[in-house]
């Protein structure tokens, strides 16, 4: 009861605040814009230039909606004495929370004050809408009453369906079934399971080619940029994932690779103008080579020390490329521009070429980092990664291991650089700051450190979704910074993480035991 | 055959103004199991890390077969045949156990990271060796089964073994092992015992280890060191060892000695 009641303000009075601030910033407006693209509302602007008051009604409802789930936590099982208390007091707090910040704004904006000094978003056009076209009291009174009453009803209606306990039983009994399911395949039907598998991997490849062609450039452009951070991630996950060294300064054997490969095939300024794929060739042996020159002094450190000391190396490469010392060899801040782009016996890539070409080379990196992972060598790195000392201890020469980790992460990002540098047709230092270090670094994060198809799934997350979000204009890095923090407290391994046994949870494994105790 | 697994002289270890391990003779003959024992902080782990390569000597020379390997790295040590396990279990917990002692096996294999890629003639059958080794070793120490269970969910009796199979499989001549039956239960000390007896007769290996148990390192040792505040200050077999003055008095404190003479005087006089 008395908890209910905690929980109930608690949950209140956050909703409430980021409704606030969300109202505030201005977002309310392109939330209700979005509401009005999804229920068709829209076309009743334009008489008066009036954005519907229900949009917003709704966007309200919503807020009440995820307020009332929230009042029932996951596990546990509330009666409905405390349900009642708890959405009761949530939705009185936050409704009250929110009016009164909507009566403060609205009587102050009656008065004559002009906010855009502080939020510019608080427009004059923007305010009377927030207010419902109606006196301050009154809206603060309709914004009361709608979260309070969704609020409570959601939270009794989430009662009434116990859509927690329903979803925990799904959610358990779907693991149990693709387990039996997995077990079946893969013991009575291995045959029958490779062909599945065999078929499954030709439609893949199938839909794989046929959908740039019907993409259109937009989407290739973008699928382009996903493949190019795959590539990225990839190399990265070599040395971060694998071997467990923390290099920041990733960005630098990208940036080696692109230059080396715009310096060999643009007509400008050394008009070497060289065969494209011998350039791609050289691009990934400069790379490795500065990843040699980097990882021979500084590999015996560990850690932090690493990971500064590699950050120094990428933001020096940055402004080496930009200094006056080398604007003769790379133009500078200005960059290189006409850079060579692929062509096979004469004809130029087109975009749907140039995203096949990149799915290949994905397809072939992700080989050669699979193939690494299960091998005595990827072994080694492992080790080294879990126990350094113990791993030499071992017999495995760490310093050499280490140092092939970050050539081979270095090849990547050469080979990676040249494709960008090609695709983009440019090469310029801005293309290469500590940001893209960080995203490569998030992608190999965020997937799950040294998981394969969790770089692939990160790529697509951290590269493709805020071109998704490109709807919310402004407020895009802003969703998506939340969706970030919300994954990683939701899985805070990463997305996919490495390993059989640790992706499925233990509960249902005891289930499985307890199941085969009892059958046997 | 009589040349020693480990001769070691004068070595000198020093943290600072403290002298861990000072001019310390050790002797271990080929086929034997040798134990050192010393109270707490006696120097007993630093003389271990100076044998497997961990901490270099200031001093002194330490030869294996006939070989120095003083200041040697430690993965180069390891690859002579030394291996060790850990005081404080050190596994890659992560890793699978099978894949702990594949890792083991490292040293004795010899794919290159390009073979791995392109999975060449001898890299499969050299892979396909490593993993029947690996589960025959499993086996051995009695992890049958175990083999794709992440290390760190074994329970801790397995663990100890598991580290033990890591080092096996890197086909050691000597095996260090550093207080193998540490936080065992009466039961799990013997097993744990026996097993080391058998290590030893069927594998062919040299054991050096360290142990705070009397009771083992009577029971198994054909020689037994004793450390005490880094100065060796007994060697030889268990029963001499057990009435050494120095010992007692190392460690149960000085009049200990008197004691213990007396409550054996008492004993023979009850007997009689």
């Amino acid at each position: 009861m008395k908890t209910s009641l905690k929980r109930g303000i608690r949950i209140g009075f956050v909703t409430g605040f980021i409704f606030i601030f969300l109202m505030v910033i201005g977002f309310t407006a392109v939330g209700t814009t979005m509401i009005g693209n999804l229920l068709g509302t829209l076309d009743n602007i334009g008489a008066d230039a009036r954005l519907p008051v229900i949009n917003l009604l709704v966007l309200i409802c919503i807020f009440g909606v995820i307020t009332g789930i929230n009042i029932s936590g996951k596990n546990e099982d509330h009666n409905w004495l405390e349900i009642f208390v708890g959405g009761l007091s949530a939705g009185l707090i936050g409704g009250i929370f929110i009016a009164a910040a909507i009566w403060g704004i609205g009587s102050l904006h009656m008065q004559g004050v002009d906010f855009r000094t502080y939020l510019p978003k608080l427009t004059p056009d923007e305010l009377p809408y927030l207010l419902f076209y109606s006196t301050p009291s009154a809206a603060a009174t309709a914004y009361l009453m709608y979260f309070f009453i969704m609020t409570v009803a959601t939270a009794l209606l989430k009662r009434t369906l116990s859509i927690g306990n329903w979803m925990a039983k799904l959610s358990n009994r779907a693991n149990l079934g693709v387990k039996k399911l997995t077990t079946k395949i893969s013991f009575k039907n291995f045959f029958s399971s490779k062909l599945t598998i065999v078929i499954l991997l030709i439609m893949v490849g199938v839909a794989l080619y046929f959908l740039p062609l019907v993409w259109g450039s937009y989407w290739n452009y973008i699928m382009g940029t996903v493949a190019i951070y795959i590539l990225l991630g990839l190399g990265l996950n070599i040395a971060v994932g694998f071997s467990g060294q923390l290099v920041l300064g990733y960005a630098a054997f990208f940036a080696i690779g692109a230059y080396t490969f715009a310096i060999l095939t643009a007509p400008e300024p050394h008009g070497i103008e060289l065969n494209i794929w011998l350039a791609t060739l050289i691009s990934i042996g400069t790379s490795t080579l500065a990843g040699l020159l980097l990882g021979l002094p500084i590999l015996n450190l560990r850690g932090d020390y690493l990971a500064i000391v590699t950050l120094g190396f990428g933001e020096i490469i940055r402004i080496l490329i930009k200094s006056d010392l080398l604007t003769s060899l790379t133009n500078g801040p200005n960059g290189i521009t006409n850079v060579g782009q692929p062509s096979w016996l004469g004809k130029v890539f087109t975009d749907v070429n140039y995203v096949h070409l990149l799915m290949l080379l994905v397809l072939v990196g992700l080989f050669i980092a699979k193939r690494l992972k299960d091998s005595r060598t990827g072994r080694a790195w492992i080790a080294i990664r879990e126990d350094q000392t113990v791993a030499q201890a071992t017999g495995i020469n760490t310093f050499r291991y280490k140092i092939l980790a970050l050539l081979l992460g270095a090849a990547f990002a050469g080979l990676a650089g040249a494709l960008f540098a090609s695709r983009n047709q440019f090469a310029g230092p801005e293309d290469f700051t500590l940001m893209v270090s960080i995203n490569a670094l998030c992608i190999v994060i965020v997937g799950g450190m040294g998981s394969l198809p969790g770089i692939i799934l990160g790529a697509f997350v951290l590269k493709g979704i805020p071109e998704l979000l490109r709807e919310l204009e402004d407020y895009r890095l802003l969703v998506f910074g939340a969706l970030l923090v919300v994954m990683m407290i939701l899985r805070p391994s990463g997305l996919w993480p490495a390993g059989k046994k640790t992706s499925s949870s233990p509960d249902s494994d005891a289930i499985i035991q307890d199941k085969g105790e009892l059958e046997a | 055959m009589n040349r020693p697994t480990i001769h070691a002289r004068g070595v000198c270890k020093r943290f600072g103004g403290l002298s861990a391990v000072n001019d310390v003779d050790l002797t271990v003959a080929e086929h034997s199991i040798s134990s050192i024992i010393g109270p707490n902080g006696a120097g007993k782990t630093t003389l271990f890390n100076c044998v497997s390569g961990f901490y270099s000597p200031e001093e002194g020379e330490i030869h294996f077969l006939g070989q120095p390997i003083q200041g040697l790295p430690t993965h180069k040590i390891c690859k002579m045949g030394i291996a060790r396990t850990y005081q404080n279990i050190r596994l890659f917990s992560q890793m699978t156990a099978i894949e702990n002692v594949l890792v083991g096996q490292h040293p004795r294999m010899c794919t290159s990271w390009f073979e791995s890629i392109i999975r060449n003639k001898r890299c499969c059958e050299e892979e396909h060796d490593a993993h029947r080794k690996a589960l025959e070793l499993l086996a051995f120490v009695g992890l049958a089964g175990l083999e794709d269970t992440p290390a760190h969910n074994l329970p801790y009796g397995a663990q100890r073994r598991l580290e033990i199979a890591r080092a096996l499989a890197s086909e050691p001549k000597l095996l260090l092992l550093d207080e193998p039956t540490a936080g065992m239960n009466s039961q799990e000390t013997a097993e744990m015992t026996d097993f080391i007896r058998k290590l030893r007769d069927s594998r062919d290996i040299t054991i050096l280890l360290i142990e705070h148990d009397m009771r083992v390192v009577m029971n198994i040792s054909d020689q037994v060191t004793v450390l005490d505040y880094g100065l060796k200050i007994a060697e030889g077999k268990p029963a001499e060892i057990q009435s050494n003055q120095r010992v007692i008095e190392a460690y149960l404190g000085p009049g200990a000695s008197a004691l213990s003479k007396k409550f054996r005087e008492k004993k023979t006089a009850y007997a009689a």
